[in-house]
């Protein structure tokens, strides 16, 4: 398999696998893939497990894609697990199949041209004897691809699978998908955010590791319109570069903004430096949310 | 990366209130640690979380700006003094150019820097800037509300 791909290039006939650590990076991708399909008019599947299939649409909502409407519309569909792998109480890859057929067969009667699945794959390490037809899923689901009408992504939490799983998933899978990142080391992680498009920060930020975040606020500056900075799991950041991220929404054109979402003494930092004079700049506070 | 506990040097009483609770110097690949160590020696002087965080914010950018501008390397003491966490940041330096008037006003929005003394004169109930000679001594205190009022 090639080298993982931004989300962004994913299209029809796509069967890429997603393999990830962190949640939030997991629920970027994949609210990336929805808004990006339903802005293309596509339908879109999504098979949930690890988050509910009750609160996934207030996670999308929370990345900027407008999920309920698009399921008042019919556009979107979420299910859990449990009513696709677990409908008779035991996983099977060829029930899967069929009933990825069938939704495909069905969004073209509806007139969609393109099928969009997402699934959370760690319904397989259950304690049931599952991973056999996970594996027997993912090789027989390659023939659902061959006419260009559907695209999908399966996502594997790398740390609930084993090794062999994981090499297997990888080859299974015509594409891989992964956020790009700009730095990472035990104390700082920055890399892309796909949903609302920016630059997430988790960890320690201070002017030594500056020139990352100058590299990633500079991509952004280049491909997004509006531009977020989530620094929600950031615990701390030093005045240098919170001049930077200042300095950058300095440089937007007033139909441009740049929004920072922060918490605790990140929040603190942007308080003490006086904001109010620039009018491209946002900053938003959470609380408890990653 | 250092751990706090390879640098850290305690000199007082292990409740840290009446002397010194940590002495730490530290050079350009220690603010990680030395950030950690501040931390966690604020909250056990007594410092409730929100001024935990203002003691961290005020040595972090203490300490960047002796990375920064004054030689490389420097000292950090944090004792418990009269209400007030007193954090002492020292350097061989160059020495600060008016430590009287330095932080004091905002920075323009324009400027890429310097606002680091700016937030912490925000943040200090006091701060001291003295160039010996020698280099530079600064001490913020930063006031503790007493948990029994």
């Amino acid at each position: 398999m090639e080298n993982p791909r931004s989300v962004e290039e994913l299209g029809p006939g796509d069967h890429a696998c997603l393999t990830f650590t962190d949640p939030d990076e997991r629920l970027d991708i994949v609210a990336a893939f929805v808004r990006s399909g339903l802005d293309q008019g596509h339908k879109v599947l999504c098979f949930t497990d690890s988050v509910p299939a009750d609160r996934l649409p207030d996670e999308l909502e929370l990345r900027s894609v407008e999920a309920l409407d698009a399921i008042r519309r019919g556009q979107l569909a979420v299910r859990g697990s449990d009513r696709a792998w677990f409908a008779d109480g035991r996983p099977s890859a060829r029930r899967m199949v069929d009933l990825l057929a069938g939704q495909l067969d069905l969004a073209a009667r509806e007139g969609y041209p393109v099928l969009r699945m997402t699934a959370d794959m760690c319904w397989a390490v259950r304690p049931v004897p599952a991973i056999d037809q996970l594996r027997a899923f993912e090789s027989q689901v390659g023939a659902l691809f061959a006419d260009g009408r559907l695209a999908a992504i399966c996502q594997y939490d790398r740390d609930s699978f084993d090794a062999v799983t994981l090499a297997f998933a990888a080859a299974a899978h015509t594409r891989a998908v992964a956020a790009a990142v700009y730095h990472e080391d035990p104390i700082l992680r920055i890399c892309r955010q796909h949903s609302p498009p920016g630059v997430r920060a988790a960890g320690e930020l201070d002017f030594t590791r500056a020139e990352p975040l100058i590299q990633a606020l500079a991509e952004s500056l280049r491909l997004d319109h509006h531009i977020t900075v989530n620094l929600v799991q950031l615990r701390y950041i030093d005045a240098a570069c919170v001049s930077l991220i200042i300095h950058t929404a300095r440089s937007l054109r007033d139909d441009r903004r740049l929004t920072v979402i922060c918490q605790g003494l990140v929040r603190e930092m942007f308080a003490l430096v006086d904001t109010d004079e620039i009018p491209t700049l946002r900053v938003q506070t959470v609380h408890g949310r990653a | 990366m250092v751990g706090p506990e390879m640098h850290a040097r305690r000199v007082g009483p292990a409740a840290g209130r009446g002397g010194a609770s940590l002495d730490q110097p530290f050079g350009p690949d220690d603010l990680y640690a030395l950030r950690a160590a501040v931390a966690a020696h604020a909250a056990h002087l007594g410092a409730p979380p929100d001024r935990v965080a203002h003691v961290v914010i005020v040595a972090g950018e203490l300490a960047s700006n002796v990375v920064r501008h004054g030689g490389g390397r420097g000292r950090l003491r944090l004792s418990w003094v009269d209400g007030a966490v007193r954090c002492e940041v020292s350097d061989e330096g160059p020495g600060i150019p008016d430590p009287d008037g330095a932080g004091k006003r905002p920075p323009s929005v324009l400027a890429l820097g310097g606002r680091g003394l700016f937030i912490v004169r925000r943040l200090a109930a006091s701060l001291t800037i003295r160039n010996t000679g020698r280099g530079t001594t600064v001490t913020a205190l930063v006031t503790v509300p007493d948990p029994r009022s």
